[in-house]
């Protein structure tokens, strides 16, 4: 069809702007963040001439002087200092004495007076195998370190795959609290929204604009305002304390903020709208009679909603179960704010590795993990809200 | 003594009196059916507005009783009150001579057939009318032979396995008919369930319920807005007008003495004529018309000389001559207009005071338009009602 | 019945839980005392006066503005034309495609920062108004997508088949025709737009210079360092301007309405 193809034209070139912006500030920053957790480029910044001489060693006889004078080359053109320390710190993590051995050996080859024939001269070290190997493994650009890191897995001397020691095995815990308090907040949310839901769908008239206007009003509201007014109102000082003094319900207040019951708290209340929103999408589909229905044929309040009105809803809660538990994953603000230390989720440790020690391997490494977190669970929802039950 | 009003039923003088309201003139029924259902007084208020008002209504043991009326005539809401949908203002409602205002829903043992079906989405045919069976706690294999009783029942065996999704209108209001009657309910509440079906299926239908409720004896309460259908399918019929009965009686009844105008606009159609009552006597009554024309005619409710009446007479009561004939009721008219209807002939007929339709038979000769006629009818054929 | 009356105040409570918290910290915008507690001593407007007149907050709500806008015309400009062009099903992969442009709303903003970073040092656009409002627009754009598909998808093609019917060149339908009729989704993806601009406080951390804060990214700093009651105030003007361009929306699109 002639016709067709300018307007396909047309179309293609409508989408290109959009299409080539998400790509350069969307896709690429995830890919950016994705080949940081696994390059590893402190050493082979570095040493481009050890690299080229070392890709030949049989990495089990002793270092022939051509190694040698390829590193020590390397060594004397470095100017950076930064660079360099990276590089140690990268070498040392892989074994220990880099530090002092490096040092030494740098300080050395500055002496112009003294000029070292060779490295074993400078050091004993030198001469054996291991540092060499070191050496020769991080300068490969690809590692597999951070990921491993990031679910607390290390490779050992042997070079398989073992947890790491306790006192370094901090991110399965925070990814396990990061699941947990999803798992906790998707778990209120459904308690309150689904009852809530179920309510609304079965009003008509202001009651059930009502109930929606009170749904749809945080969701308008910024996030941000949303977490202060927490905060406000969490403090021990706070208007929620007060209340419940004058109720008499407490004497002393509640800790309330700076710990776990104030970050469900808050994120409940956040993203109580995401569960309520596509149950109720779902259940205003089901006809009114089928309950009356139900109950006319002998069905109790209970065996009726269990029987009829939760299979029919069913989908809506796992719409809105995924939606919430999605969310809650990847949030950074409102356990920030209103968590305490022993509160914070996978967000908050990227941003830490991120900004605060630049370590750009870890960062993209557990960025990865929570990538893929998402988009998988985000697989299963799209795939749930596309599954409609075929209607005539 | 009316032979329906069970000395031990009779509370009070009151109670006769209204009982006596329903009552027909002229033939006793043959009517020894018990009272199993009974409305008591029944209001019901919508905040300020009253759909049903001071309502009382007897249904007996296996009786084929309709509530017909027009849209927002009380029928659906007394029907879903009787269902335990919705609670009555006041008054009440008694099954068996026990009151079941305070009875929930589910355990009133009543079979109700939505106008929509409200068959189960997610559950297969056999897992609805399975359903009702479950509740009442039977074992699998009993359920497993009573579902494929009422399937069988409405030939739909075949189609135990489908979702309702998969079925037509016709075939889902059978499954919906099969699951109210497979645990053999004490009552059967019908709201409109033939409303969605094209007319040859719901004509099946009619006459397939009306097989079922003398095979099994059901008692049936229908509420339905289509005359024929209701005259077609009942032992009684309620007239519904503004939550009011304006008459309850036999298709024949209705139809034949409809009691108000209403009755006799809603039922049929029927040719209404104003005139004043001259003179009464027994169950005759001499009305005069604005023309001077004097028509004798039978009377459903007493009337008194000088009142102001209508008269109802049928279309197709009307016989049409060029001579005048000795029918004790004779109208002198013009042909206006005459319609080849497929089944009858229907003319239209005008004089100075009124106009009348009439319907003849095919075999009837033709009347051109201009043919002065008389239109002539008997006592019998004519009924006057109180405006 | 015991029923009914469970319903209604499980109802009620959940209400109040929505609701309350919104509004129990308006007050305290007004409030004169330092600190953010209730009772309120007495009433002023001196933190609005600090949020208007303090350099840190007068230039953070200047940044909102200047961010917001540009943010705005860019995710509105973007978001529309590839709605426009989405229309078309013959594009190969179009589900592929609307997926990658919703997809920014599902990723979490932190992994997305921590790219946008290294990214933007790349291109020289860090310490930028650019950067901001590019990085605000990513996660802006999916809101425009939705609402002007939305928008679209209520559109019967046939209208615009009978304007080139009548002789009205492609531009001339577009214009004429469907972008008046895609006129109140293109309104309220703007007004989405603008409103996550707003609010965006992760990507900011991440992307923003000290000269770009916005006020979202100042009011984050002042409640972890410097809680004041100027929080309150900046909150109730978040809820003023959001309230405000909602109405304005509304308004719009009513008169659109009657016009047609």
């Amino acid at each position: 069809m002639t016709a067709a193809a300018p307007r396909t034209v047309r179309s293609l070139l409508l989408l290109a702007p959009l299409l080539v912006f998400l790509l350069a500030f969307f896709v690429w920053p995830l890919f950016s963040m994705m080949s940081q957790s696994v390059s590893d480029t402190a050493v082979l910044r570095l040493l481009p001439r050890s690299a080229e001489v070392l890709a030949g060693w049989d990495r089990t006889s002793p270092p022939t002087l051509p190694m040698q004078q390829a590193l020590m080359e390397d060594l004397r053109a470095v100017d950076d200092d930064q660079a360099l320390g990276d590089m140690v710190r990268r070498l040392n993590s892989a074994r220990s004495g880099f530090r002092t051995l490096m040092g030494k050996t740098t300080s050395a080859l500055g002496d112009t007076d003294n000029p070292p024939a060779d490295l074993v001269s400078i050091d004993k070290r030198w001469g054996k195998p291991e540092f060499w190997l070191a050496i020769a493994d991080a300068l490969s650009p690809l590692t597999d370190r951070n990921l491993l890191a990031a679910l607390d897995l290390g490779r050992n001397a042997a070079g398989e795959i073992e947890h790491l020691p306790a006192d370094q095995s901090v991110n399965s815990v925070i990814l396990v609290r990061t699941f947990w308090i999803a798992a906790l907040v998707t778990f209120f949310c459904a308690a309150i929204g689904y009852p809530y839901a179920i309510i609304a769908a079965s009003l008509s008239g202001w009651k059930r604009d009502l109930m929606l206007a009170a749904v749809l009003l945080p969701l308008w509201t910024s996030l941000l305002v949303r977490t202060a007014a927490w905060f406000i109102l969490l403090q021990e000082q706070g208007l929620i304390n007060d209340l419940l003094r004058w109720l008499h319900l407490i004497d002393a207040p509640l800790p309330l903020i700076f710990n776990r019951t104030g970050v469900i708290i808050a994120m409940t209340h956040v993203l109580l709208p995401f569960m309520v929103l596509p149950i109720y999408s779902v259940l205003i589909t089901i006809p009114k009679n089928l309950m009356p229905a139900a109950a006319s044929l002998g069905a109790p309040p209970l065996r009726a909603f269990l029987r009829v009105l939760l299979p029919l809803s069913l989908r809506g809660v796992a719409s809105g179960g995924l939606l919430v538990f999605i969310s809650a994953i990847g949030y950074y603000i409102t356990p920030a704010l209103i968590g305490g230390p022993g509160d914070q989720m996978i967000s908050s440790i990227i941003a830490f590795y991120a900004t605060g020690s630049a370590n750009w391997g870890m960062a993209g490494a557990l960025g990865v993990v929570l990538l893929v977190a998402t988009l998988l669970l985000y697989s299963v929802y799209a795939r749930l809200s596309a599954d409609e039950p075929g209607r005539r | 003594m009316d032979p329906r009003v069970k000395p031990e039923d009779d509370e009070s003088e009151v109670c006769v009196r209204r009982r006596a309201s329903f009552r027909q003139p002229a033939e006793v029924m043959e009517y020894p059916l018990a009272e199993f259902i009974r409305f008591d007084r029944i209001t019901k208020f919508y905040g300020s507005l009253c759909v049903v008002e001071n309502l009382d209504l007897g249904i007996g043991k296996g009786e084929f009783v309709s509530l017909l009326g027009p849209s927002g005539s009380g029928k659906t809401t007394l029907l879903m009150m009787l269902a335990g949908f919705e609670q009555p203002t006041s008054g009440a409602i008694l099954l068996d001579g026990a009151a079941i205002n305070a009875v929930p829903t589910h355990k009133r043992d009543m079979g109700v057939v939505f106008q929509s079906y409200a068959l189960f989405p997610h559950m297969t045919v056999g897992e609805n009318v399975a359903f009702p069976l479950q509740m009442r706690g039977l074992g699998k294999a009993e359920i497993a032979g009573r579902v494929k009783r009422a399937l069988d029942m409405v030939q739909l065996s075949a189609l135990s396995e489908r979702r309702p999704s998969q079925l037509s209108g016709g075939q889902q209001q059978r499954v919906a008919l099969a699951r109210a009657l497979v645990f053999e309910p004490r009552v059967v509440l019908m709201d409109e369930p033939l409303g969605a079906l094209d007319k040859q299926l719901r004509e099946q239908m009619q006459l397939d319920i009306r097989d079922l409720h003398r095979r099994l004896g059901l008692t049936i309460v229908f509420v339905t807005h289509d005359q024929s259908e209701a005259l077609t399918m009942s032992d009684r019929v309620a007239v519904f007008n503004k939550g009011r009965i304006e008459q309850i009686g036999t298709p024949r009844q209705v139809y034949d003495e409809p009691a108000t105008r209403f009755v006799a606009e809603f039922i049929g159609e029927t040719n209404l004529v104003e005139g004043v009552v001259e003179a009464v006597e027994g169950a005759e009554a001499t009305v005069r018309l604005s023309s001077g024309a004097r028509i004798v005619s039978a009377v459903s409710a007493p009337v008194a000389s000088g009142q102001p009446v209508y008269l109802s007479i049928r279309p197709e009561r009307v016989d049409l001559s060029e001579t005048r004939g000795e029918a004790r009721n004779v109208l002198e008219t013009e042909v206006a207009d005459f319609v080849y209807q497929g089944d009858h002939l229907r003319v239209q007929l005008q004089n100075d005071a009124h106009p009348l339709i009439a319907k003849l038979g095919r075999r009837s000769r033709e009347f051109p338009p201009g043919t002065k006629v008389y239109a002539a009818f008997s006592a019998g054929d004519c009924r006057v009602i109180a405006p | 019945m015991p029923m009914k009356l469970a319903k209604t105040a499980f109802a009620t409570l959940t209400i109040l839980f929505l609701v309350a918290p919104l509004i129990a910290i308006l007050p305290l915008a007004f409030t004169s005392s330092v600190i953010l507690t209730y009772p309120v001593p007495s009433w002023s407007m001196r933190w609005f006066h600090e949020l208007f007149f303090a350099d840190a907050w007068r230039r953070a709500i200047v940044n909102s503005l200047i961010v917001g806008t540009g943010t705005t015309v860019l995710a509105t400009a973007l978001g529309t034309a590839a709605s426009l062009g989405l229309r078309n099903r013959v594009v190969l992969f179009r589900g592929a495609v609307r997926t990658l442009f919703l997809l920014p709303m599902v990723v979490p903003a932190v992994v997305l920062g921590v790219g946008m970073q290294v990214l933007l040092a790349r291109f020289g656009l860090t310490n930028s108004y650019m950067g901001v409002i590019i990085a605000h627009t990513v996660v802006a754009v999916p809101f425009v997508v939705v609402s002007v598909t939305g928008a679209l998808a209520g559109i019967d093609e046939r209208v615009e088949l009978a304007a080139e019917s009548l002789g009205a060149a492609p531009a001339t339908v577009f214009r004429r025709v469907t972008l008046p009729l895609a006129m109140p989704g293109v309104l309220s993806g703007s007004v989405l737009a603008f409103a996550t601009s707003l609010d965006e406080v992760v990507l900011t951390l991440f992307v923003a210079g000290p000269n770009q804060r916005t006020l979202a990214r100042q009011m984050f700093s002042s409640i972890r360092e410097n809680i004041s009651p100027a929080i309150a105030a900046a909150a109730f003007l978040f809820i003023a301007a959001t309230l405000l361009i909602g109405l304005a929306v509304v308004l719009s699109r009513s008169v659109l309405a009657k016009r047609r």
